[in-house]
């Protein structure tokens, strides 16, 4: 049975451009990974710090310091 | 041909067994069902679970399923490495005595300030320049533990040492012993005013530490 293919649509263009570029060679693919791993956590970290940081605005050290500071 | 099966399978009965021989019934009315003589084997039809989506498009959404499962297998290694490696430094109630500072401005020149760093001593001397002359003039090659003055001290003025003997750790007895700097009274180990070793069986010259000047006259060991 030939298999349905839907290959002219502009997901199959972008999904054959990625496959060609990333995945294609797996040290290209690898470095990938593992860049991607980096700047996840990097982005993730940001994100969750800010959240923080928003949920306890005006009850952290950094918020509060200018007030105390000043003596020294 | 039945004969053939039947003696055939005599022949392996008579092997194992050693029984009468058994002739092997239904063999030879053996009827063999083809699909294409009747109709038996019905292949469900898949297309509804089929993607029509294109194999282009699976093929690259499991290769992004695989680098993003095996990018977060490994940010979950980093961090659990990273973990274990903070775990291993130090805290910051530690770091915080792990520095001393000294006011220079309290130490007169030619006098000696010993000050407890991380539960050693530490010596610290406002050398005068006849000092300096001294500990520069002397010769580099006939020292056990060959160090120029210049190495040992960032400012030629102040000289800062950690006040334990290298031969078995006793702390040092300033302005004293031959060479007009520190002598171990442990076992008479000779220290010149640069904290080079002159005499006796200690192998190295007074340690130095890490240290940096700041400003108003201050020092941080550490």
């Amino acid at each position: 049975m030939p298999v349905q293919s839907n290959n002219g649509s502009a997901a199959n263009k972008f999904a054959r451009f990625g496959y060609n570029t990333i995945v294609k060679r797996n040290s290209i693919f690898l470095t990938t990974i593992f860049v991607s791993a980096f700047a996840a956590e990097m982005v993730f970290d940001s994100v969750s710090d800010r959240i923080w940081d928003n949920i306890n605005k005006g009850r952290q050290w950094k918020d509060i310091a200018h007030k105390y500071e000043e003596s020294e | 041909m039945a004969s053939l099966a039947a003696r055939f399978a005599s022949a392996s009965l008579t092997r194992t067994t050693r029984s009468v021989i058994v002739p092997a019934a239904g063999l030879a009315s053996q009827v063999r069902f083809n699909h294409s003589s009747r109709e038996t084997t019905q292949i469900p039809d898949f297309n509804k679970y089929k993607s029509g989506s294109g194999d282009t498009t699976n093929r690259g959404f499991s290769y992004f399923m695989v680098g993003t499962t095996g990018a977060l297998s490994f940010v979950g290694a980093k961090t659990t490495v990273a973990d274990f490696l903070a775990n291993m430094s130090a805290s910051a109630d530690v770091l915080a005595l792990a520095k001393v500072e000294v006011d220079l401005n309290t130490i007169p020149e030619g006098r000696n300030v010993t000050i407890k760093w991380r539960g050693k001593p530490v010596f610290i001397r406002h050398r005068t320049a006849d000092e300096i002359d001294e500990a520069n003039s002397v010769n580099i090659a006939e020292l056990r533990d060959p160090q120029n003055d210049a190495e040992r001290a960032v400012k030629p003025e102040w000289l800062v040492m950690l006040g334990v003997c290298t031969h078995l750790g006793c702390v040092p007895i300033g302005e004293a012993g031959d060479y007009g700097g520190w002598y171990c009274p442990c076992h008479g180990s000779h220290y010149d005013i640069s904290g080079r070793i002159r005499k006796g069986p200690a192998p190295l010259n007074l340690e130095i530490p890490a240290y940096s000047f700041e400003e108003g006259n201050k020092i941080v060991i550490g």
